[in-house]
């Protein structure tokens, strides 16, 4: 079964190379992506029930560069499953979505590169490993951000992308290597058995480093600007990469490091930190953005808050839980979202409504995402929320779980504002056409899994206390199968708390139902929604840095002067300098 | 022949067959000539110098061959004639490694770049003398042997980067580096008097010896050190020396700028370390001297870059920052003994060398189909390169993996080597070496700021001008790009490749810079 490891990594990657090799025929590029994608995705299924604690595939290469591992546990399967077969149907769909544009071989092997690089990421057991995984997939997103190269504003987006997280990753690659250093290893076994030998500080340099780097990676504050700019990607790359895949790697890397930085102090507390502001000030942003994909980036960077918030409140399977929920239900969203931009070719939500009558089926599957969205049960999202919300009142700050709880309210408001403006609002006859085959064929399993896979409940629990004895201790015990999931959804369906969500999110969706007494307010709120249009001041910063850099490389083409005479002087300059620095440094010993 | 080892065929044959092939291709010119005259319309064919000169850098690889083998099976290559010393080790291994494969695909690049200018038997006599002249350098045992071939190399690098002395820009450009580099020559030159003179001794390894005896005045070798650094310096591009840099390397024809920035500075690199490890143990700042110049080297190179609209000066300037990436890995091999660091530092040299080498030969690929094949003297703008994916998908995937690579991104070969040098920085332990190292992460990825933008429009959908009207790229400048993006790739994926290069060469640097005597 070991060859089945590298198999899943790197199929993809092969059909890449056969993509962009067969040129300019249109058809066999996109039989071969749509198999190459399937065929992957079957066999990250298969590796699920291979699924073990130990290393099943290794290879040395020796010195500063390490091993490639892999190993199939409970983690790695799971993200492996879900990036390969979000994946597959995200190239299903773009069949329809694609077809007529410029450049699909490079779009499809792109996307094929992605999802080899997500699977060998989540797979790795090596931090070297972990580390050039976690770039390429950064690669691929800044490729296929900005695919329509053409338009400046895609080209700005998938540089920004491609710097904010890079940004993050120096803390990722630094902690990587303060840990090799340490340890004189990359595998993150060892680690992890070690990680309490380590000093303090070191541990804590490292464990933030880690934890800037998956906040850069999960577009987790102080990093969100770029998930809404990253829009300007084709939308079943906004699906695959920026919702369902490649922004899930922050959480996931928090996720495995938990147990290692979980006893640096002030450590969870700050990944709860991130994870709360996170999902508060992106709900606030979502219920004021125009742009539907903007919506649905900005809830996307809301969600993650939740899982980065549970991961701080040591609720590790529920994190990944709402995870996998997550992945499902906003995938469907940004699918259909595309549906609806590819049919109307506007991303504006005032211009749309109406599109109930015209594009039911795209409709049904939209409001079932938007349910899971605001957690309404028995869809995947309402189950998955709630355990996160009761683990954190459990063992989370009490203010943290008040803020969460607005945010629950927050996020029915704007889901429903969403729902509400595209699909139900009047709005004046528009030729509108239902999604393609191909769209359907994506859309209806990612319907059918909102609605079921909360039910994997149990058996995802237990693959993960199996696979995982450093972050579950304890044995497994309750049973694998569907007895342990109802077991779980009789858990939370008794839980007070959630009741208490279920009144919250009643209250955010009448706030906006019944909105119109509230427009006075909503008025006096002006200059609020302002400051959240325009991000809290943190475009401003990011505008800031660049500008100051770009000025700084202006200013210093003085030093280029052209003249030979100065050119002259400069070398002369710089004896003088050495000579003093040599003296300085080098001192009177040897 | 018997008299003289093998490995020194490698040296002697480029530069002594130089003025034959000058010959030859000048006796096809003229004979075109004279036909000409006679006859209307002669049918236009290649002049076979290009095929001679390539024949011959193909014939210097197996004495090199040889020599590998022979050094692997741990044979000590050297031969004194005189006072003049040559040694093939470690450094010279890689060194020549790294001169003779690009030389080749440089040659063959540029038989069909110059193929239709006059004095292309000018060219390839003086890239072959040029090669050879390199290949010596990286042999030299001792400090006057060290100094002619730089100046030998040099020499010859002067009259390719004024190739084109129609131009005034060409030849501006050629003026400022001779004498710049001229400059350098001489800082060095009274260095090695400065050595000599307290000693009396030229060759490297007695010359440690000498130095650790104690006998020789400490300011004296200090102020020698100073004007090695500042001196080599010059050729290697650091900061503020580093002027003559941008106008050189795009004014140059394209295979001279691949072969300047990819190779001749790292020469400088290492005649730099060969002549600094004799006056190593008087002194622990020359670690911090490297370190200092690489930091300097790469936020000024990056910030240059960044603000460039034409293609070959944003390659020049790039090149800084990688010099910058080497001066860091060699900094901390010599300041805190981190072995990975010499090799990260020298497996750099080779990624850097094959990347940048791809990067202005995919250019100059451009720069010849779209401008030049029309008699256009202008330089490659970046608006040019719009849509060149469309019609050259070939040359802008190389430069594609050419620029992803010099900006550090994975699975390409600069990601490995720069991790190799991060790698030590954070072994070194020292706070300093930290911060170097996280500022080194933060400048790979400040680059991408100016790589990034490149890619992006290679393949944009509509075409400038210049890339609707544009020629075809002959196959004779697609080889070498394939090539170099394979071998790019191929130490990416899989950095142990470059171990037979990189562990010895290493391991010289080490024991250069120890604090013992020996070497």
């Amino acid at each position: 079964m070991s060859w089945l490891l590298p198999l899943t990594v790197f199929l993809p990657w092969l059909g890449a190379g056969i993509v962009l090799a067969a040129g300019r025929a249109a058809r066999l590029r996109t039989v071969l992506a749509v198999t190459f994608a399937a065929a992957d995705a079957v066999l990250a299924i298969l590796l699920i029930p291979l699924a073990s604690s130990r290393a099943g595939f290794s290879l040395t290469i020796g010195g500063a560069f390490g091993e490639l591992s892999l190993l199939p546990d409970g983690f790695g399967v799971f993200l492996a499953a879900v990036a390969a077969v979000i994946g597959g149907l995200a190239v299903v769909f773009s069949v329809d979505y694609m077809r007529g544009e410029e450049g699909q071989g490079r779009y499809y092997a792109l996307v094929l590169f992605f999802i080899g690089a997500m699977v060998g990421l989540v797979l790795s057991s090596n931090l070297l490993m972990v580390v050039v995984f976690w770039e390429i997939t950064a690669l691929c997103s800044w490729a296929l951000i900005s695919f329509h190269n053409d338009d400046p504003k895609a080209v700005a987006g998938g540089i920004k992308a491609l710097i904010v997280t890079g940004l993050g990753g120096v803390g990722l690659l630094a902690g990587s290597l303060a840990i090799y250093a340490q340890d004189g290893s990359f595998d993150i076994p060892t680690f992890m058995a070690r990680a309490n030998s380590f000093p303090p500080q070191l541990l804590a340099l490292i464990g933030f480093g880690f934890l800037a780097a998956a906040a850069a990676k999960s577009a987790q504050f102080p990093f969100q600007t770029w998930l809404p700019d990253a829009m300007e990607a084709p939308t079943p790359i906004s699906a695959l990469i920026h919702a369902a895949t490649m922004v899930n790697a922050g959480v996931y890397l928090l996720a495995r490091f938990f147990p290692a930085f979980n006893p640096v102090p002030g450590w969870s507390l700050s990944v709860v930190a991130v994870g709360v502001v996170s999902a508060f000030i992106a709900a606030t942003m979502a219920a004021v953005a125009n742009d539907l994909k903007r919506v649905l980036a900005w809830s996307t960077v809301s969600q993650l808050g939740f899982m980065v918030y549970a991961i701080g409140t040591g609720a590790i399977f529920q994190s990944q839980f709402h995870l996998l929920s997550h992945s499902v239900f906003k995938a469907l969203l940004f699918l259909g979202a595309g549906a609806v931009i590819h049919s109307l070719g506007t991303r504006d939500m005032r211009s749309m409504g109406g599109l109930s009558r015209k594009m039911p089926l795209t409709c049904a599957v939209f409001v079932v995402g938007a349910l899971a969205l605001a957690g309404i049960p028995p869809v995947n999202g309402f189950w998955s929320k709630e355990m996160v919300l009761e683990s954190g009142l459990q063992h989370g700050p009490f203010w943290a779980y008040v803020v969460m709880l607005v945010t629950v309210g927050l996020t029915a408001l704007y889901t429903l504002r969403c729902v509400w403006m595209v699909f139900f609002a009047p709005a004046e006859d528009r030729h509108a056409h239902e999604a393609g085959p191909a769209m359907k064929a994506a859309l209806i399993p990612l319907a059918i899994g909102s609605l079921v896979t909360w039910m994997l409940a149990g058996p995802f629990k237990d693959l993960l206390l199996r696979t995982l004895p450093l972050h579950f201790p304890g044995s497994p015990g309750e049973g694998s199968g569907l007895a342990a999931t109802w077991a779980i959804a009789a858990e939370v369906l008794t839980a007070p708390s959630t009741w208490l969500a279920l009144g919250v999110v009643a209250v955010g969706a009448a706030l906006w139902a019944a909105r119109a007494p509230f427009t006075k307010l909503g008025g006096g709120l002006r200059p609020v929604r302002r400051v959240a249009e325009a991000g809290y001041g943190f475009e401003a910063i990011n505008r800031g840095i660049v500008k100051a850099v770009q000025e700084t490389g202006e200013g210093l083409r003085v030093t280029q002067s052209g003249l030979l005479n100065w050119n002259v002087a400069a070398i002369v300059m710089a004896v003088i300098v050495v000579l003093c620095a040599v003296w300085l440094v080098g001192g009177q010993g040897g | 022949m018997s008299v003289w080892p093998h490995w020194v065929w490698m040296i002697a044959l480029p530069i002594v067959t130089s003025p034959f092939v000058y010959l030859l291709g000048r006796l096809f010119q003229r004979a075109r000539d004279a036909s000409e005259l006679h006859r209307a319309r002669t049918p236009w064919r290649a002049n076979p110098v290009r095929w001679v000169s390539l024949a011959i850098m193909l014939v210097s690889c197996v004495p090199f061959a040889a020599a590998w083998r022979d050094l692997a099976a741990g044979e000590t290559l050297k031969l004194t004639v005189g006072i003049i010393a040559l040694k093939f080790d470690g450094i010279s291994l890689l060194l020549s490694a790294a001169v003779l494969a690009l030389g080749v695909l440089v040659s063959l690049f540029s038989g069909p770049y110059i193929g239709h200018e006059s004095g292309q038997e000018k060219y390839h006599a003086l890239l072959n003398a040029m090669i050879g002249a390199m290949l010596g350098l990286g042999c030299a045992a001792d400090l006057f042997n060290l100094w002619v071939w730089f100046e030998t190399a040099a020499i010859a690098s002067y009259m390719l980067v004024a190739y084109h002395s129609d131009r005034p820009a060409s030849l501006e450009a050629g003026m400022k580096y001779l004498v710049q580099n001229s400059v350098g020559s001489m800082l060095v030159l009274i260095g090695i008097g400065l050595v000599f003179s307290q000693t009396g001794i030229l060759n490297l390894a007695e010359l440690r010896i000498a130095v650790a005896a104690g006998t020789a005045s400490r300011p004296l070798l200090l102020a020698a050190g100073t004007l090695f650094c500042v001196g080599f310096g010059v050729k290697i591009a650091m900061v503020p020396m580093h002027t003559w840099l941008p106008d050189a390397h795009s004014q140059a024809p394209s295979g001279i700028s691949a072969m300047l920035s990819g190779v001749v500075i790292e020469t400088g690199l290492v005649a730099l370390l060969r002549s600094l490890s004799v006056i190593a143990n008087i002194t622990s700042a020359w670690g911090a001297i490297l370190l200092g110049f690489g930091a300097v080297n790469m936020i000024v190179g990056n910030l240059l870059a960044l603000r460039q609209t034409q293609v070959k000066r944003l390659l020049a300037f790039s090149s800084l920052t990688h010099v910058g990436y080497m001066l860091l890995g060699l900094g901390f091999a010599v300041s805190f003994g981190q072995a990975a660091g010499a090799q990260g530092g020298v497996f750099h040299l080779l990624t850097h060398a094959a990347m940048k080498g791809l990067a202005f030969l995919a250019a100059g690929s451009l720069l010849f189909a779209l401008r030049l094949s029309h008699g256009d003297s202008g330089p490659l703008e970046t608006a040019d390169l719009a849509g060149a994916a469309r019609r050259y998908p070939v040359t802008a995937f190389a430069l594609t993996i050419a620029l992803l690579g010099l900006g550090g991104l994975p699975p390409l070969g600069g990601f490995m080597s720069k991790w190799q040098i991060f790698a030590a920085g954070v072994q070194a332990g020292s706070p300093v070496a930290i911060v170097l190292v996280i500022f080194a992460v933060l400048n790979s990825l400040l680059s991408l700021g100016y790589y990034a933008p490149l890619v992006s429009m290679l393949y944009r959908t509509t075409p400038s001008q210049v890339v609707i009207a544009g020629a075809r790229v002959p196959v004779g400048m697609t080889v070498p790009l394939v090539l170099l993006a394979v071998v790019v790739v191929a130490f990416g994926v899989w950095p142990a490749l470059a171990n037979g290069l990189t562990v010895p060469a290493g391991s010289v640097v080490m024991a250069l810079f120890s604090r013992q005597g020996g070497m």
